[in-house]
């Protein structure tokens, strides 16, 4: 293989974005250097200036049907990296916005934070881009270094430091996986770019090859049986790097999942519905039925990542166009109600000094903003309508049962229920048991904004999603081209399979 | 203006709601004016609504349709037909009546009075949902509300659960008790509450999507479904698809209904839940499941209803004489009207399970005539729990002394539930029984000891409740005697007397609504109907074969009088 570096400067509009933010990321380090006196505070809202400019860009982008490739295809630009990009920049915007006070914690590095958050997200945006298995790996471990710091960030509390640990050999590991993966694929293949493999025939090689790869990306998405991690990196870890973790990297991951399932192994659907439908069930089932006993506010809100994850699959699993359309969809119902639930955590947290579920005790007398924001959240999470998470669940079970996954949607809509028994025991703290201290609990001015657009987006997207679904369905659209259009005729011998 | 009452009808209470985030509770007369005058604006539109509603034209009328969803084919689809039209009147009265009757919550009133918003509202969607996700949506959104209702301002039920029959042999709820786990606090009430229904509701939701599926037509439209779907002969699970759809549905909505043995959330949900939302509750939630069950099933399967209805048949003798026996036992007066709630519905499925014109009327009108009768009962008994802060019937007594208007209002509420002449139950019961004769008689005898155990348990509740010795613990107790405290009372035996008395248009308008369906779901097949004139005269019931639904246009006022015999 050659390689001929034909870059014009138009080509490098593509990478625009992530330029500047690498720019920026430069400028606040450079600033944090050489202003030692300067509050950190002004920092975040240095970084979130420069992402929301960024944020902007992309959005002229989006506008503007910006689109191609670079680098012999390793990196793409399509409709649907934009809408990755856009919402991991949107996730970063929040997060950063609501460590700020959390931030005060942390003895050493407080400007190195925001630092390190940015350059995850970096890292995030060039995995949305990611289009062969090699910027895969390069743009995965990029994310993941950043992660690795940031959650054993507490340096002298010992659970952030094994969560770190934890995080960091498993880590490891699933990248040993990843390269082995890819190696096994291009040794069969000679090839390396999505798309090109789409002809390619299903050799022993290829499956393990695939199959390798499918259990590193499940370990970043923390589904079943790759979920280990999880619960105590997630206890460990900061709250504002939990609250990143949950969210960000599952969905750059997910852009990698779309790419790989429906582009690369669209060819082979039969082969991999069933491994798609296996693992998305034992989430579910696992990740609702464990949050069950959780006393941590952390740990539940990880184990229900652990099932939503589940669903998400759900629509991987349809693998239609539509079900990307409810993936996308899924991802940013998530993305507001978790955030959200995670900034609730961080401001009790904050008041409290501790995130047991025992101490959400009378929120509702003590600051019914919070008590609200979260009631709506937790119910978004569970899928109770007019609320976003409603619709996505929804969205997901429609494309779904288009494709006949009828025993998938049965075991998703019952945990549904077993999640609401959960998230119901947090709201019965909130607001049916009385508080053991009534002293009202402050907020921040930084995390009000962050609790307000998380509020916004649940429930705007639950009462009216079609400004939104419009936009995952232009995301999408090149998957159209890949994967031909859903079978709705499903043979009547056995229409209660599957 | 009239074109958007259906708007106006759903939206206020929901615009009610949103305005109080804004009001402190520390304004609690600003508070429960907003909600008062929310409730008032629904409750105007409605009657508007019920009055404009042409009978004569009949179909959905008030139509509004926006698009809401391409890519799922949803649209915020709402008309009323003679079915839906009495019964989003009935949520309205009751809405406005629990205000009132909630007046003196001190407690988060502005939370108070939010939740009861929604839950009404809610509960009004799915009476006027045209789209099958609308339906369930709006359905859904009603169980939460119920939670924190429950929770935040319900009150623990205590030991009042237990039941001694007259040796003082300890009785219980057995089939409630499968699902029982001997928890007395409210917090149990509520959860179970929201897990069963949440359970059913998504069992009722894959029957949904299944439809969804396999109409193939890319929409959730109930009007497109029931003309254009075609879910016949398709095999699954060694059955048909219809079959196992009908199937799902059914039961999905009729825990909410709540059917025997699906029963066993309700009684203790009410028992646990403050005054108006056990009226809501009572009077309207528990009317979703017959409605949806309507809408969802009857509309769109029309073929299957008449073949799997028998289900239903068997199922309401035991949820009437079941939930009269328990009601009988029962000492918690929450508990006896819920249970007794519980038994009225399976006059309801009795109704749709006779599947003729003068049956399934008289179910829609028992629907709304129960919706009164118990609201009374409930708000009568809420306001026996705020004088004393008991339900325990055998400590209570003598107090009509002490509260001569509530007495005598509870009589009334006790002659409608029983379905005395004179009020609308009466008019509904006699539809039921008269219309199910033919083709289920031993229901109709069920039914009518049913009437006779409803009459035994109310009695005795009412003497044990007002008559006899008075405990002088509770001499403090005092009548209702503000206008605020009568007002809803008075509102809802007006409606009940009101239309017992004239019930002509309220039966014009169920007449509407329940003949076309009536004769889809009788003509696809023609039944031979060989039970003509076993009973009662063929007046009453018009021949099923009969095509043209306004041959079955037989004024019922006249039924009554006729067939006032075979009650006693």
């Amino acid at each position: 293989m050659t390689f001929s570096l034909n870059m014009t400067f138009s080509d490098l509009l593509l990478l625009l974005p992530e330029i500047l933010l690498t720019c920026w990321l430069c400028v606040v380090l450079i600033v944090d250097f050489s202003l030692p006196r300067l509050p950190k505070e002004r920092l975040a809202y240095l970084s979130v200036a420069g992402l929301m400019a960024i944020l902007g860009c992309l959005g002229w982008f989006d506008l503007n049907h910006i689109s191609g490739t670079l680098f012999n295809n390793m990196f793409v630009l399509d409709r649907m990296a934009i809408f990755f990009k856009i919402f991991i920049l949107g996730a970063t915007i929040l997060v950063i916005l609501a460590s700020i006070e959390y931030v005060n914690r942390f003895t050493f590095f407080r400007g190195e934070y925001y630092c390190l958050v940015v350059m995850a997200a970096l890292g995030m945006m060039f995995m949305a881009s990611a289009n062969d298995l090699l910027s895969v790996f390069v743009s995965l471990e990029f994310a993941t270094l950043g992660f690795y710091i940031l959650v054993s960030y507490l340096r002298d509390d010992l659970a952030s430091n094994e969560g770190g640990l934890k995080f960091f050999i498993l880590g490891v590991f699933a990248a040993g996986l990843l390269a082995y993966g890819i190696s096994l694929v291009y040794g069969e293949t000679g090839k390396l770019v999505f798309s090109d493999m789409a002809s390619t025939r299903a050799t022993p090689g290829l499956i393990i090859g695939f199959l390798l790869i499918f259990a590193s990306l499940g370990f970043k998405i923390g589904a079943v049986p790759f979920h280990a991690w999880i619960p105590d990196t997630y206890h460990g870890a900061p709250t504002p790097v939990t609250t990143f973790l949950s969210i960000a990297p599952k969905a750059a991951a997910f852009a990698i999942l779309l790419r790989i399932f429906l582009v690369a192994l669209g060819t082979f659907k039969p082969l991999w519905v069933s491994l798609l439908v296996a693992v998305s069930i034992l989430s579910m089932t696992y990740g609702n039925i464990v949050a069950i006993a959780q006393r941590n506010i952390k740990r539940l809100l990880a184990y229900s990542g652990i099932a939503q994850v589940g669903n998400v699959l759900i629509g991987l699993a349809a693998g239609t166009k539509m079900g990307s359309d409810a993936v996308l969809f899924y991802l940013l119902a998530y993305l507001f109600a978790n955030i959200g639930a995670f900034a609730v955590v961080i401001a009790v947290g904050q008041a409290i000094g501790r995130d047991e579920i025992e101490d959400y005790r009378g929120l509702n007398r003590r600051s019914p903003f919070l008590a609200f924001a979260m009631l709506l959240f937790l119910l978004s999470l569970a899928g109770v309508p007019p609320l976003a998470g409603f619709i996505g669940k929804l969205y997901i079970f429609v494309a779904a049962i288009k494709e006949g996954l009828y025993t998938l949607i049965a075991v998703g809509l019952i945990n549904i229920v077993i999640s609401m028994y959960y998230y119901l025991i947090v709201v019965k703290q909130m607001y049916i048991n009385e508080p053991v201290d009534p002293s009202p609990i402050g907020i921040s001015n930084p995390m009000k904004a962050v609790i307000y657009v998380g509020l916004a987006g649940t429930l705007v997207i639950g009462i009216y999603p079609q400004p939104f679904t419009d936009w995952v369905v232009s995301a999408t659209l090149m998957f159209a081209n890949f994967i031909g259009p859903s079978a709705t005729v499903v043979p009547p011998s056995s229409p209660l399979g599957g | 203006m009239g074109e958007y009452a259906l708007l106006y009808i759903l939206f206020a209470p929901f615009a009610g709601a949103l305005a109080l985030i804004f009001v402190s509770n520390r304004q609690p007369l600003l508070v429960r004016s907003i909600a008062t005058s929310a409730a008032f604006v629904s409750l105007i539109a409605s009657l508007y609504l019920f009055y404009a509603y042409d009978p004569v034209k009949g179909g959905f009328q008030f139509i509004q349709k926006y698009e809401w969803s391409k890519q799922l084919g949803i649209s915020l689809y709402l008309g009323v037909d003679g079915i839906g039209t009495p019964l989003v009147l009935a949520s309205s009265i009751l809405l406005f009546a629990g205000i009132f009757v909630s007046w003196h919550i001190k407690d988060r009133t502005k939370e108070f009075y939010i939740w009861l918003l929604i839950l009404a509202a809610a509960t009004i969607g799915v009476f006027m949902s045209l789209d099958l996700f609308f339906l369930y949506f709006f359905y859904e959104m009603s169980v939460i509300p119920m939670y924190l209702l429950l929770g935040m301002w319900g009150s623990h039920t205590k030991k009042y659960l237990e039941m001694t029959d007259a040796e003082g042999l300890k009785q219980r709820d057995s089939v409630g008790f499968i699902f029982n786990f001997g928890s007395n606090s409210k917090e149990y009430a509520a959860m179970k509450l929201v897990l069963f229904l949440s359970a059913f509701a998504v069992i009722a939701l894959m029957g949904i999507l299944l439809i969804y599926k396999y109409s193939g037509l890319n929409t959730f439209d109930i009007l497109v479904l029931r003309e254009q779907a075609n879910l016949m002969n398709i095999p699954a699970l060694g059955t048909t698809l219809d079959k196992i759809i009908w199937v799902l549905v059914f039961f999905g909505f009729a825990s909410i209904a709540p059917l025997w043995p699906l029963h066993s959330w309700s009684p203790v949900g009410h028992a646990a839940a403050p005054a108006a939302t056990s009226m809501l509750h009572a009077g309207v939630l528990m009317k979703l499941g017959h409605f949806s069950i309507i809408r969802v099933a009857f509309e769109i399967l029309p073929e299957t209803t008449r073949e799997l209805m028998p289900i239903a048949a068997v199922l309401c003798m035991f949820s009437i004489i079941y939930g009269g026996f328990v009601a009988f036992y029962a000492k918690d007066t929450k508990y006896v009207i819920g249970y007794s709630s519980s038994s009225h519905m399976g006059y309801v499925f009795l109704g749709m399970a006779a599947l003729n014109y003068i049956s399934l009327s008289g179910a829609v009108i028992y629907m709304f005539a129960h919706a009164m009768a118990t609201g009374m009962l409930f708000a009568m008994a809420g306001w026996v729990y705020d004088q004393t802060h008991t339900r325990d019937i055998p400590s209570l007594g003598g107090l009509s002394n002490k509260m001569p208007f509530i007495s005598a209002c509870f009589v009334v509420g006790c002659m409608a539930s029983i379905g005395m002449p004179g009020t609308v139950n009466f008019i509904a019961e006699i539809m039921i029984i008269v219309g199910s004769w033919n083709k289920y008689p031993l229901q109709v005898i069920v039914a009518m000891l049913g009437i006779v155990l409803t009459l035994a348990y109310l009695f005795k509740m009412m003497r044990g409740l007002f008559y006899g010795p008075m405990n002088q613990k509770y001499s403090h107790a005092h009548d209702a005697i503000s206008t605020v405290d009568r007002l809803p009372l008075l509102i809802m035996i007006a409606v009940s007397v009101g239309f017992g008395i004239f019930p002509m248009h309220l039966y014009d308008v169920v007449r509407s609504g329940v003949d076309p369906l009536v004769a889809r779901i009788t003509l696809v097949v023609p039944v031979a109907e060989t039970g003509e004139g076993v009973g009662m005269r063929s007046k009453a019931t018009p021949p099923e074969k009969t095509s043209v639904p306004q041959a079955a246009h037989t004024p019922i006022s006249h039924t009554p009088r006729v067939s006032r015999g075979g009650r006693e």
